[in-house]
């Protein structure tokens, strides 16, 4: 993953970028860089300032929670293709998660500041990248919805 | 003259017990009987080089000695060195010519200034008698009867036609090899439909009586008994027939199979060769569709309407403004393809075809409908999944019973039981099919069988309540109570040759076991297998020993996630259908099996559908309150559908839009 080409080809196969114009993949991979984490390794920490957006290309993130008296819950995993660290792009800027790799990692990653710039001088890129970013924060919303559902538990939580 | 299907009670001749026998010389009797009762006598006659129906009046117009050859696209006539009448096959000739006209006046209209008038034809018909009709176009009649005549609007120029016409069948001594009457139902043996019947032997005929105005005549030829060696030998003929024919088509399932293919490449491919020519549905003894054309006489004052045979490979016929529905040759090859052997089944509650091989002898390209159906919806080797056993116990104040032999905790709620002494019923059970469950003192529940044993079945259950609860806690050596296999089964037929999709959670995996049994048994049957499985947290996963197994050896790709875990997990978590929801895949040659709750199964179908899985390909297994199981008591109902009799599974197609419908 060194040359723009070929980080271009990376970003392509993601269903998070894949299929945006050429142009804009170019001018993407242009301030974006490739990150690798260890299993085990801290991405961020919940509450802290979100710094990077990234595309996870392969492995596995744990985004975690940490509930008092009950330890770290995984709420989800994000999986080669999907993003993490969106935060980065809408204010507080603040992590709402810890992100934890929890098999090896390779990412792609964007810096916050800088791809927000981009953004608010690029209207091409940003007409092109926040639909992305919605449907991938709205998938999300929308698993976390089900989830809430609790249909797998013994008892159906009535509340009516 | 033989309108119901039904055989009417035999009339009494003292004289002769059972069939008579005639002796080939005086058939001539029969013809004169017939013609003296007033009727237009058609028969089998050779002509220009094949042997067809046309009007006869003596036996010697009967093709003496002939037979034929056919193979697709050929036909020749042969001679056989003997004396046989009716020793061919069928010709190119349907009766329908006579009772379902291929041109036939309908209306005469008129204008006359302002006023126009319409007037009916009169439907008149003579009376007539068909000579030699086979087992296969007895069943084609009895088609007919049923399309045209058979609902609440009668064709009445079919009508007037039918109730004259006096048949008297021919059981075959020979078959073509383009005959498949046995695949289809109809044949060889003639079991009804008829006035009288024929069965040729070397010096003559057995002669029966199918209805009293069969029997009438019947009385009237000069017979003697049939020695028991004729019926024997007659017997033996027909059956060898049979045999000889063998099973070209197994019927088993095709309806469903075959429009579970309506995406098949062979579509294309027949297509190139089909030069939609629509002489099979010419040649067709069932083929109804007809259209109208409309003479004017000079003035244009006065008009026939007039309706002839279509064919729905013709270019016009599905035809509106602005073009074709069925454009191209593929389409109205599907579409026939289809009709005959499928949706006629919707509409007709019986098959398009009768396994006459008319459309494989006269296709000029020689196109075989049973190797297109063949390749097309191939059947599968009849193997336990695909046929249902009787239930034992199947009455709701049955029991039979079972001991538990082993317990297994899957979870902290869910146990599976291993059971022995069952009744045999059980292990020949079908994948996805349940038990009804007792415990004196609890209601009998509803609990899917989760492996079937050689002596013995597993049920997985979680507590859920009081009855479930008390059903995980028994102990080796503990007996329940059982009724069934009952329900339907996964169609695992379908799944062959395809790729096959499994999305399941929690006790949802519980139905799907067997399933994956059968596969990991049978594994080359099947292309890509996907089990994709949620579950609530890491700890409630079942079956986890064979997961790994059905991973790691079995060459099944497995994918699991859960919906919240502690640290030590390092699987996903995350909703099931995120496991699929960005695939790239080809939809189109997959099928699906969703088990889990219905929220679940819902958005699992959504998005399946979304990766191109049509809705007849979806299959999902429905949760409802049972009791009886056996469609008597009326709890499971959904819809029009008992969910105990006619599920639990069903396809996305079949349930429409009830399927998540709130309050249903
Ligand atoms: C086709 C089918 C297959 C099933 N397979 C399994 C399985 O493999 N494993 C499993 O754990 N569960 C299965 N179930 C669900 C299981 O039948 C219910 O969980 C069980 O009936 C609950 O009974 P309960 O008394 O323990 O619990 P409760 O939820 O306390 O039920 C209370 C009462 O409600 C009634 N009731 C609730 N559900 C049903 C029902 N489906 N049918 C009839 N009465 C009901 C009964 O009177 C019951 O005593 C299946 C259900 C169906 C329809
Ligand atoms: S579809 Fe072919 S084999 Fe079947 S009844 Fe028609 S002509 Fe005969
Ligand atoms: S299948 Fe054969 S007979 Fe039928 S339309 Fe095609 S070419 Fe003609
Ligand atoms: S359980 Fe009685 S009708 Fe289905």
């Amino acid at each position: 993953m060194q040359d723009q080409a070929s980080l271009v080809a990376v970003l392509n196969s993601t269903w998070f970028a894949s299929g945006l114009e050429p142009g804009i993949q170019t001018r993407l991979a242009e301030f974006s860089r490739t990150f690798t984490a260890e299993p085990g390794q801290e991405l961020f920490r919940e509450g802290d300032e979100s710094k990077l957006f990234g595309v996870v290309i392969k492995g596995r993130v744990a985004l975690r929670t940490h509930v008092p008296e009950r330890g770290d819950f995984t709420i989800l995993t994000v999986e080669p293709g999907d993003v993490y660290g969106w935060s980065a792009l809408v204010p507080p800027y603040r992590a709402t998660s810890t992100a934890v790799a929890i098999e090896a990692v390779e990412a792609i990653t964007f810096e916050g500041p800088a791809l927000r710039a981009a953004l608010r001088e690029d209207a091409a890129l940003a007409q092109a990248l926040y639909p992305r970013v919605l449907v991938a924060v709205a998938r999300r919303l929308n698993a976390t919805r089900v989830q809430l559902l609790d249909l797998f538990a013994a008892e159906q939580v009535r509340t009516w | 003259m033989v309108i119901s299907a039904s055989r009417s009670p035999r009339g009494s001749r003292p004289a002769i017990e059972g069939p008579g026998f005639l002796a080939r010389a005086d058939l001539q009797v029969l013809f004169d009987l017939l013609r003296e009762d007033g009727r237009r006598l058609i028969g089998p006659t050779v002509s220009d080089g094949s042997i067809i129906y046309d009007d006869i009046t003596s036996v010697d117009q009967l093709p003496r000695g002939w037979g034929d050859e056919q193979s697709p696209g050929r036909y020749r006539l042969r001679r056989r060195g003997d004396e046989r009448l009716f020793g061919y096959v069928v010709g190119p000739t349907a009766w329908k010519k006579w009772t379902f006209p291929a041109l036939i006046p309908l209306t005469r209209s008129t204008h006359d200034g302002h006023k126009v008038s319409f007037e009916p034809e009169q439907a008149t018909a003579p009376k007539l008698a068909f000579l030699g009709a086979r087992a296969c176009e007895l069943a084609a009649l009895g088609v007919q009867d049923r399309v045209l005549i058979g609902t609440e609007f009668i064709d009445p120029d079919y009508m007037v036609r039918r109730a004259n016409v006096f048949v008297v069948a021919v059981q075959c001594t020979t078959s073509a090899s383009t005959c498949f009457c046995t695949s289809m139902g109809t044949g060889p043996e003639v079991t009804e439909g008829f006035d009288l019947s024929l069965t040729e032997l070397d010096a003559g005929f057995l002669v029966d009586a199918g209805t009293p105005a069969g029997r009438a005549v019947l009385e009237r030829l000069p017979l003697r008994a049939a020695t028991a060696a004729e019926q024997y030998g007659v017997a033996a003929t027909v059956a060898a027939v049979r045999a000889r024919i063998g099973d070209p088509v197994p019927t088993d399932g095709l309806h469903d199979r075959l429009l579970a293919q309506l995406d098949h490449p062979r579509w294309a491919q027949v297509a190139e060769r089909c030069i939609t020519c629509g002489n099979c549905t010419l040649a067709c003894p069932t083929c109804f569709c007809t259209t109208l054309t409309q003479t004017t006489d000079l003035s244009g004052e006065t008009a026939l309407a007039s309706r002839s045979w279509d064919s729905c490979f013709s270019p016009g016929f599905a035809k509106v403004a602005g073009g074709s529905f069925r454009a191209r040759p593929r389409d109205r090859y599907r579409q026939w393809l289809t009709h005959k052997f499928a949706t006629w089944w919707d509409q007709f509650g019986t098959s398009g075809c009768v396994g006459c091989g008319r459309c494989i002898t006269w296709c000029p390209v020689g196109i075989d409908v049973r190797d297109e159906l063949n390749a097309i919806a191939p059947p599968v080797p009849l193997s336990p999944e695909s046929r249902l056993v009787e239930p034992v116990a199947a009455t709701p104040n049955e029991f039979v019973t079972a001991r538990v032999v082993n317990t297994k905790a899957e979870t902290a709620d869910t146990t599976t039981l291993t059971l022995t002494g069952v009744d045999p019923a059980f292990s020949h059970g079908s994948t996805g099919q349940f038990a009804m469950v007792a415990l004196p003192g609890f209601p009998p529940l509803p609990i899917s069988i989760s492996r079937f044993l050689t002596d013995g079945i597993e049920l997985t259950i979680r507590g859920a309540g009081p009855a479930t609860k008390a059903m995980c806690a028994l102990q080796v050596g503990d007996q329940v109570g059982l009724r069934g296999p009952l329900g339907n089964n996964w169609p695992l037929d379908r799944a062959v040759g395809r790729d096959l999709v499994i999305v399941t959670g929690g006790i949802g995996l519980a139905p799907l076991r067997p399933v994956l049994h059968a596969i990991v048994a049978d594994r080359r049957r099947f292309g890509d297998v996907k089990l994709f499985y949620g579950a609530r947290t890491p700890a409630d996963l079942i079956y986890r020993d064979e997961l790994e197994r059905w991973g790691k050896r079995d060459g099944i790709d497995v994918s699991l996630t859960v919906d919240r875990a502690g640290p030590d997990w390092s699987g996903r978590v995350g909703i099931v259908t995120h496991l699929f929801d960005q695939a790239v895949w080809d939809g189109s040659n997959m099928i699906a099996f969703v088990c889990g709750p219905e929220r679940m199964m819902q958005a699992a179908s959504t998005t399946l559908a979304g990766r191109g899985v049509s809705a007849s390909r979806i299959h999902v297994t429905l949760e409802r309150h049972m009791e009886c199981g056996i469609g008597l008591c009326g709890h499971c109902q959904m819809g029009k559908y008992f969910v105990c009799r006619d599920g639990p599974v069903f396809s996305i197609a079949q349930l429409g839009d009830t399927f998540g419908r709130e309050g249903i």
